[in-house]
């Protein structure tokens, strides 16, 4: 029996006013995948996004995680996933062990095994030293680490992203990469939106990419190459070449 | 005419732009017209409002004898005119000094720092103007009217004050820094200035819980006063109140006091000035280390505990935020020493305290409420979390409910030990005052950053409002009740009308805030 989509996406729609900004958008993310959602700013990914992991209301459409029905059952589904934004989500005056308890503690993680968790977590994103300051003296960077291991503290089984790399240095933005590539050998399965297309091209083991709201093309990179026209072409020219035909066609 | 450029006034003239909008946001989306219309509503109530003050001053004026209040009512708008308007500029330097805003950009162009502090400090002193002027100038009008027109003096008076107030904040506020550094200095400049606005309002308290013996002392020595003395009306401390008044040479003289410690101050501390905020813009990034020795951090379980713990945590960590709502108490406390006096020898100690703790538990309780649900630092992380918003919503009250509780005990326990059915009313009306402002903040929230909290009706005055309807309502209630009337049932009843209206709609509201930008 084939095992459940982590996230399946069906008709799902939303609206501000007179704009739409996810038009009855179909999209599958398989169990254990890493899959990349692009798309020009204003696509709709993030909105896309934010639906899924139940910050936002869909005005249509069904939303399902490893077959549980987030409208139906927000909460069941919010138990196995994490939702990552571009802008870490802190407090500024707790220190990083506060908030991974923090975290834990929303999540229903048993404090010993949190506890071993966030020192792992800790250990892997260098952030043990800084353990017992205050994250209103961090950085970009080591905030959106701290987001991260606050994210993967309760080990989700669907993880969300969105842009998570922005603004990272190129140390980092690497810990945070081999970070995710880990979880997805470990199982978890990934959607992340994402500017910085290598990430895509090296990471993702699917790429979907999303116009006006709607999914115009997916498949894996040699897959998006093969419809943009075959060759040997980056990602960039892949990406540049579809969105650019879906526009005319429109 | 077009300003030159990279000028003073031409940067100025920016400033003030900028103070005006955000004047207008004030008034959300509402056109030009609608915004005139309220404003010049807002200065007809004020002009009439400020009528019976006038009549009262110029009464007032006409008296003599020990007893007469116009010089010290001259002397008590002084006092607290001009420390209020140095806290003002205190918060305003200190607010420019650390948001990087469009500071920055000013800093890397080639314009000059002194031009740029000045042009801002100018803005500051308008604003400060503005905010003292539009409860002062009604009162200056209505007395030009009934007392003539040297009470007009008061605007060129108030506008040296500002600048005068200004130069000084501006200065302290450097000192400040020189002295303590970019990382003490945002706290104790708010802290600093909290206090020197609130000045007045402790000074009258102080006042009015002398003894009646000390009290006769003072008002025979600000009304006969000795030359040379602190209340020499010659004197240089009473320059202001004399140039307000209309003497022409005192106007003079203070209008170029107030410039030359204004000029002293932009002109001179200009460089100085810049060079702190390129100092704070350096210490934001640095980290604040919690103190070596520390033991290690072992977790515990549950959501709730850990809702609860985390809005004790940025409570305990916020000394600015304690220091801001202990005043709120601080400012009620003498209300009840009043009372207590003003019933004599057999008062009620309940008469005394109760409305006071009224007042504090709904106070406290609405403030602790607004941090806890609307400056929630990560609203969307909570929306993404699997607890529900009924879940969220009773740990955060939980959470506002004991340090309210903590607070309170040792008052209420007082009460009780005194008058132990009196201390039970009280225990049950504190809560029924504390809970109405909870829920009202709870149904009504308004996004804002933790530092606003004694701003946040800024951005809902319908809702501070109420907030204080209700506080009032229970106080008058208490005190009903302690004097046995059933006519207590009113304003409980009046209160439950107002959250009544304030119910949530029906419809899905928003988990928590958006995120500010």
């Amino acid at each position: 029996m084939p095992s459940l989509p982590a996230l399946k996406l069906t008709g799902l729609t939303k609206t501000f006013g007179a704009a739409t900004a996810v038009d009855h958008l179909d999209l599958d993310v398989r169990a254990g995948e890493f899959y990349a959602l692009l798309g020009p700013n204003g696509a709709g990914k993030t909105t896309t996004l934010r639906m899924a992991a139940g910050l936002l209301p869909a005005d249509a459409g069904g939303i399902e995680i490893f077959g549980v029905d987030a409208r139906r059952a927000p909460i069941e589904a919010k138990r196995i996933t994490a939702w990552l934004p571009d802008e870490p989500m802190l407090y500024d005056k707790l220190n990083p062990l506060e908030y991974l308890e923090f975290v834990a503690g929303l999540w229903n993680v048993d404090p010993s095994e949190a506890q071993a968790r966030a020192r792992g977590l800790c250990d892997v994103l260098d952030l043990w030293k800084h353990r017992h300051e205050r994250c209103e003296g961090f950085s970009r960077g080591m905030k959106q680490k701290v987001a991260l291991a606050g994210a993967l503290i309760h080990n989700p089984k669907l993880l969300m992203l969105d842009e998570p790399l922005t603004g990272l240095d190129a140390a980092v933005a690497r810990q945070v990469k081999n970070l995710l590539s880990e979880r997805v050998r470990a199982g978890a399965s990934i959607i992340l939106t994402t500017h910085i297309l290598e990430v895509a091209e090296r990471l993702a083991d699917r790429i979907g990419i999303i116009q006006r709201g709607r999914l115009i093309a997916e498949g894996t990179l040699a897959q998006l190459r093969e419809k943009a026209g075959g060759g040997n072409s980056s990602l960039e020219d892949v990406f540049l070449q579809l969105t650019q035909s879906a526009e005319l066609a429109a | 005419m077009s300003l030159r450029p990279g000028s003073f006034a031409w940067l100025a003239a920016h400033d003030l732009r900028l103070s005006f909008l955000r004047m207008r946001s004030m008034f959300g989306a509402r056109r030009p017209a609608a915004i005139l219309a309220i404003l010049a509503a807002i200065l007809a109530v004020f002009h009439l409002l400020a009528w019976p003050a006038a009549a009262w001053l110029a009464r007032a004026g006409a008296a003599s004898g020990p007893d007469a209040l116009y010089y010290p009512a001259l002397a008590c708008a002084a006092v607290f005119v001009l420390p209020w308007l140095v806290a003002q500029a205190m918060t305003n330097s200190t607010r420019a000094l650390y948001s990087r805003g469009d500071l920055d950009l000013l800093l890397a162009s080639p314009v000059s720092p002194r031009a740029v502090l000045s042009a801002r400090a100018l803005a500051m002193a308008v604003e400060s103007l503005g905010s003292a002027g539009m409860f002062l100038f009604p009162i200056a009008d209505m007395n030009a009217v009934i007392s003539g027109r040297h009470w007009l003096a008061l605007y060129p008076a108030l506008a040296a004050s500002a600048l005068f107030a200004t130069g000084l904040g501006l200065a302290v506020t450097t000192g400040l820094f020189t002295v303590l550094g970019p990382k003490r200095t945002r706290l104790a400049s708010q802290i600093l200035a909290t206090f020197i606005a609130s000045a007045f309002v402790l000074g009258l308290q102080l006042v009015n819980v002398l003894p009646e013996g000390m009290r006769a002392d003072l008002m025979e020595a600000v009304n006969n006063p000795a030359p040379g003395s602190l209340f020499d009306r010659n004197g240089p401390l009473w320059l202001p109140v004399r140039a307000a008044t209309g003497d022409g040479a005192s106007l003079a003289a203070w209008i170029a006091a107030a410039l030359a410690v204004f000029t002293v101050s932009a002109v001179g501390l200009g460089p100085r000035f810049m060079a702190s905020a390129v100092r704070s813009a350096g210490a934001a990034g640095a980290s604040a280390p919690r103190r070596a020795g520390g033991r290690e951090h072992s977790f515990r379980a549950g959501a709730g505990a850990a809702l609860r713990r985390k809005e004790w945590r940025l409570l305990r960590r916020d000394p600015f935020l304690a220091s801001q709502l202990l005043l709120q108490v601080i400012y009620t406390l003498p209300v009840s020493v009043v009372l207590w006096r003003s019933q004599g020898p057999s008062g009620s100690l309940a008469l005394a305290m109760s409305p006071c703790i009224i007042v504090i538990a709904s106070q406290i309780s609405a403030s602790l409420t607004w941090l806890a649900v609307s400056s929630e630092d990560a609203p969307d992380f909570l929306a993404s979390a699997p607890v529900t918003r009924s879940q969220i919503e009773r740990r955060k009250l939980q959470a506002v409910f004991a340090p309210l509780a903590l607070l309170l005990a040792a008052p209420c326990a007082a009460l009780a030990m005194a008058e132990p059915a009196m201390g039970a009313i009280t225990i049950l009306f504190a809560l029924g005052a504390a809970a109405s402002t909870a829920l009202l903040n709870m149904w009504r929230p308004h996004p804002g950053r933790r530092s606003d909290v004694m701003r946040r009706h800024q951005q809902s005055k319908m809702v501070g409002l109420m907030e204080h309807m209700l506080s009032l309502c229970w106080a008058v209630a208490i005190v009903l009740a302690i004097l046995e009337s059933w006519a207590a049932v009113v304003p409980i009843g009046l209160a439950a009308l107002l959250l009544w209206f304030n119910r949530p709609p029906r419809v899905a509201r928003p988990v928590l805030r958006e995120s500010l930008a």
